[in-house]
């Protein structure tokens, strides 16, 4: 089993770099034979001293939010084909383990940061099924009032500052929250959800840069799928693991793997109390499988034939928190009807919502 | 469904009509009937009444000479698509000069040139427009300055709200007034080149004159006698008289009661006796119909709602059509005698000079009596010496024997 | 009552906003102890700290975007980008960040965030450290821009901006950082959408922003003295604008000239002559005459710099040319 690596200056003198270094390179070669050929998961790092204990009743609860992502994001798909759905839509099927468990992690106070796949964040975050797919159905009972969609999910109560449909378009803002929290001596913590493809823009450079300068509570947690929209790593980035990018700010980072959410758990708790204890700011790494498309309806030429399924039968998180939990198939089912029908009913709360009038979107530009 | 409201032919042989003023703007209700323009013709200046009801959506034209027939307005419902052209605005007249700038902005000599330059389309113009700000254009509305007649010292000669302002308002034709010295040219009114047209046609018509003298004593006496009894009516005048006299005379003579055509002279069942006004817009001769038939008092009372409208200028052309045989009078200026010009197509006209005491004989003896100069011109391609002396031989007789007529 | 510089007015407002409100703070290139490029924060780090007065790195969209964090957890940072011409790097995070977020959200959250900036042309800065780009951002619904033009409007519109729960941007000016004037005992806040009568006249409106009111006071004074009444007005917001004390100027005078520094073709005077425009139509005696710089980038060598930028003449041409006149 592979160690958490923590990259800092002290455990350079402690000697500890070189061995830091031959493990990325280990890293390194694997992750970069991933495509299309029988693929093991870069050594996932489990984090051994800190388990926080997590019960199996709380695992339970996390594969009913999981698998409530999982539906929600199917029916979104469902009803976008059915011609429903106006705008862009990003599922985040795949990925849901990171959702959860990251979410998991926070404190009610803290704050997150979305990007354009937003759901599972937002659902993770608590916001209700309704109040989401309302936004989608662009309605006034949506988390923003028919103002955002799918790509703009705001909820404030929550915490939520607002999914961001420009790349990077929400890191500096999490800069300046934990800024604020910082100067008000308040025990919270802001967080970042971006991913691979974020890393190579102007905003993430700068956003860490000015975090770990200023030493912010901040988290940035960096969802590597792999895939820019249709851009696969090698192609955006000339490095391949992306805790390196940590290293050119002096900043911590951390790296797990996303398909199993009780490691994602205990990493970005880590992560988060890092921050909140004053250390800095944390670049959480968290290597994951986009088990779609970038958008819904997306062919994926671009993607190599055979790997998706395998992905599939592979890497679904919520099969492996199943088998981790060892839930019957009825249990499951049972859990899956609930959840379903929870996700029925936002559909019809959605289309029964209130559509906003016209004159509506003259509001709310000035406070 | 829109209505096009064309240009009316208003009388026998009116080929075309100046819009004058808009009694209405666009977007007013309009009801059948209800007066719309002002239309200038040859004979008079009218109201022409609209031909239907609903929201006024377009004036074609402005101001101007339009043909009959030419659509000048649209009716219609608020808010329905009108597609007509508008007609090009301000007529070509001759514009008056500007007067001298204001000396407080005078600024070198370029300003200055501006305003020698000789009066004439110049630079006011650019493609048939006339360039004015909207300023201006909205104080020339305003008061009711034709913008055609002025010149523009903006840039580029455009009309500037200071040469609006400068200009004398008045109901068409607009122009400055001239200063002391200068030779003031008034444009023709669609009625004075009508009366030159006519008048020069009349030239052309070989006539001739019979001149009496008349005694006036027992029709001043019928005229005393009718204003004691007028009432309510109109008071009679010695003109009033005249016209039924004639009238009667009229109708013994038909030979003068006629109209020359190239078909045939045409002899008149009534006798519609014009008389001649001098009006504030130019001579016009509105017509008493069937005088004949109708008593001193009547007659009196026809002329003195003629004559008012006349001098109000709002005769319509009814008033002014169907006339066979016109008295002209200038008696009142003291005018003894005079010779007119005939009113064509008509075959006489009778001009009657001033009532004055003059010595006359009288079996034998001289007395003094009022009298009376009369002098009848003649077509004489309709009328012959004798009728013609027939006639005034009647009137003579009638006026110094009124119960002669009956 | 005392005399301060445009510079020491915004310095003024920094001060007294961050003494009594320690929400407030300052974030900005080299404002510490340097003091700001242009010398606007000199003392403000010995006053309030480090902490308050913070430097930045040179990264524009973290300086913007970390103001907005901040701005949405309540505080009222003012951050200052060094030149206008460095807005640019920022823009993503003013317009698709700052100006949209609480419409995006549907009214859950406002980011009162304040960015100071300069620009402008003098002393041959050259073109990427002299442009005027007002119009970029008035355009951004969302945003508030405003122009103050002297230390008393910038005292007291600089305050409002602050506690404005709207992104603002302030556009200062460099030449205008050595104007001095007596300003009121104690700090007034400005509204915004109020445009200063700077100078009364009867025969052309001059609506003027930044360096060119004062330049336009000369102008006037100019034509003065060939009896042409210039009214001066300074509309200090332009978004939100004063639409209504600029038409009733031009209805009575009938005639204006819009003058800016940037350069005039679809600059922000366009603006305001097709307002004066639809709103004025039937008074105009004139068409409605623009000033600004030539269409081009900012020329180094002073002659040409000279050239491009329009100075006092330039306006005085333009009321020559509304009064109907060519010029001498």
């Amino acid at each position: 089993m592979a160690r958490v690596v923590f990259l800092r200056e002290a455990d350079e003198e402690a000697g500890l770099l070189p061995v830091v270094r031959q493990l990325l390179q280990e890293r390194a070669e694997i992750v970069c034979e991933s495509h299309g050929q029988e693929r093991t998961l870069a050594p996932v790092a489990k984090v051994e001293a800190k388990k926080k204990g997590l019960s199996d009743e709380r695992l339970r609860d996390f594969l009913r939010e999981m698998l409530l992502i999982r539906r929600f994001e199917e029916m979104v798909e469902e009803r976008f084909r059915a011609g429903e759905l106006p705008g862009f839509l990003h599922v985040a099927i795949g990925q849901e383990a990171v959702a959860v468990g990251v979410c998991a992690a926070l404190e009610e106070d803290d704050v997150i940061a979305s990007t354009h796949r937003a759901h599972g964040h937002t659902l993770a975050r608590g916001t209700s099924p309704n109040a989401v797919m309302a936004e989608l159905y662009g309605k006034l009972e949506g988390c923003s009032h028919g103002y955002g969609g799918s790509m703009h999910l705001y909820d404030i109560e929550r915490g939520n500052l607002g999914a961001n449909a420009v790349v990077g378009g929400g890191l500096p803002a999490i800069t300046g929250a934990a800024l604020a929290f910082k100067f008000r001596k308040e025990p919270r913590v802001a967080l970042a959800f971006f991913g691979d493809g974020a890393t190579n823009i102007g905003t993430f450079h700068e956003s860490l840069n000015l975090a770990q300068l200023w030493t912010v509570p901040a988290v940035f947690v960096l969802e590597n799928n792999w895939w820019a929209e249709s851009t696969p790593n090698s192609q955006h980035s000339p490095i391949t693991d992306f805790t390196q990018r940590a290293v050119a700010y002096g900043m911590h980072s951390i790296k797990v793997g996303g398909q199993e959410v009780e490691p994602v758990y205990d990493a970005a708790s880590e992560a988060i109390d890092h921050a909140r204890r004053g250390d800095g700011p944390v670049l959480l790494v968290v290597d994951t499988y986009r088990l779609v498309g970038h958008y819904v309806g997306d062919p994926q030429v671009y993607r190599p034939k055979g790997e998706l399924q395998e992905l599939r039968e592979t890497q679904d998180p919520i099969t492996k928190l199943r088998e981790r939990l060892g839930v019957t198939d009825e249990e499951f089912e049972q859990l899956d009807a609930e959840v379903t029908r929870e996700v029925e009913e936002s559909v019809e709360f959605a289309k029964n919502g209130t559509d906003p009038q016209p004159e509506d979107a003259l509001k709310n530009i000035y406070a | 469904m829109a209505t096009e409201i064309k240009l009316p032919r208003l009388g026998q042989g009116m080929e075309s009509g100046t819009i004058v003023k808009w009694l209405k703007s666009e977007g007013d209700a309009v009801k059948k009937g209800e007066p719309l323009y002002e239309l200038d013709t040859d004979k008079v200046t009218q109201e022409v009444e609209a031909d239907a009801t609903g929201v006024l959506l377009k004036i074609a034209v402005q101001e101007g000479e339009v043909p009959v027939g030419q659509t000048v307005a649209v009716i219609g419902e608020q808010g329905e698509e009108v597609a007509i052209e508008v007609a090009p605005e301000e007529p070509q007249t001759e514009g008056s000069r500007a007067p001298a700038r204001d000396d407080e902005r005078e600024r070198g000599s370029e300003a200055s040139a501006q305003t020698e330059a000789p009066s004439g389309n110049g630079a006011t113009r650019s493609d048939g427009r006339i360039k004015a700000s909207p300023l201006a254009r909205r104080i020339a509305r305003e008061r009711g300055v034709d913008l055609a007649q002025l010149r523009g010292t903006g840039p580029d000669g455009r009309i500037v709200a200071e040469d609006v302002e400068r200009a004398k308002a008045s109901p068409a034709p607009a122009g400055a007034a001239a200063p002391a010295g200068e030779v003031e040219i008034v444009p023709l009114t669609s009625i004075r080149r009508t009366i030159a047209r006519r008048l020069t046609e009349a030239w052309t018509v070989p006539v001739f004159q019979l001149t009496i003298d008349v005694d006036m004593t027992r029709a001043v006496a019928l005229r005393e006698q009718l204003v004691a009894r007028m009432g309510d009516g109109a008071k009679p005048t010695l003109s009033d008289v005249l016209t039924k006299i004639s009238a009667s005379a009229l109708m013994r003579n038909r030979a003068v009661n006629a109209h020359f055509g190239e078909d045939g002279i045409k002899r008149f069942p009534t006798a519609n006796v014009g008389i001649a006004v001098a009006a504030p817009q130019g001579l016009v001769v509105p017509v008493i119909q069937r005088a004949e038939s109708l008593s001193i008092q009547e007659i009196a009372n026809v002329r003195a709602e003629l004559v008012g409208r006349a001098r109000d200028n709002k005769l319509r052309q009814g008033d002014l059509d169907g006339g066979t045989f016109t008295i002209s009078n200038l008696g009142m200026f003291g005018v003894q005698q005079f010779i007119a010009v005939l009113n064509p197509p008509q075959a006489a006209i009778l001009a009657v000079g001033s009532v004055e005491e003059r010595p006359v004989a009288r079996d034998g003896e001289v007395v003094v009596r009022p009298m009376m100069t009369v002098t009848l011109t003649c077509d004489h391609r309709t009328v012959d010496g004798a009728d013609g002396a027939r006639f005034l031989e009647d009137v003579k007789a009638f006026l110094e024997e009124p119960g002669l007529a009956l | 009552m005392p005399e301060l510089t445009y510079r020491e007015a915004v310095r003024d407002t920094l001060a007294t906003a961050m003494r009594q409100d320690s929400d407030v703070f300052l974030m900005g290139e080299d404002i510490a102890e340097m003091g700001g490029s242009m010398g606007v924060t000199h003392g403000l780090v010995d006053e309030f700290g480090p902490e308050r007065v913070r430097n930045t790195p040179i990264s524009e969209m973290a300086i913007v975007g970390a103001g907005i964090g901040a701005a949405m957890q309540g505080m009222r940072p003012v951050v200052e980008i060094m030149y206008e011409d460095f807005l640019t790097l920022s823009t993503e995070q003013i317009v698709n960040q700052a100006a949209k977020h609480r419409y995006m959200s549907g009214g859950q959250l406002k980011v009162p965030l304040t960015i100071r900036t300069q620009g402008g042309a003098g002393w041959s800065p050259g073109a990427q450290h002299a442009q005027q780009l007002e119009a970029w951002f008035v355009h951004i619904p969302g945003l508030k821009v405003i122009f103050p033009s002297t230390p008393t409007d910038v005292r007291g519109m600089l305050w409002s901006a602050i506690y404005d729960d709207n992104p603002v941007i302030v556009f200062e000016h460099r030449l205008l950082y050595p104007v001095k004037e007596d300003v009121p005992e104690k700090l007034e806040p400005i509204p915004f959408g109020e445009a200063r009568v700077v100078r009364e006249g009867e025969d052309v409106t001059v609506v003027a922003t930044g360096p060119m009111v004062h330049r336009s006071l000369e102008a006037a004074a100019e034509a003065e003295k060939n009896g042409v009444s210039v009214e001066v007005i300074d509309p200090r917001s332009l978004q939100p604008l004063d639409d209504k004390t600029i038409v009733t100027s031009v209805k009575k005078t009938n005639r204006a000239v819009v003058t800016h520094e940037a350069v005039t073709r679809m600059g922000f005077g366009a603006e305001v002559a097709s307002v004066i425009q639809y709103q004025a139509f039937d008074w105009l005696d004139a068409p409605i005459e623009r000033v600004g710089a030539k269409f081009a980038p900012l020329a180094f060598a002073p002659v040409m710099e000279q050239f491009l930028i329009p100075g006092p003449e330039d306006v005085l041409e333009g009321i020559y040319r509304t009064v109907g006149r060519n010029g001498d």
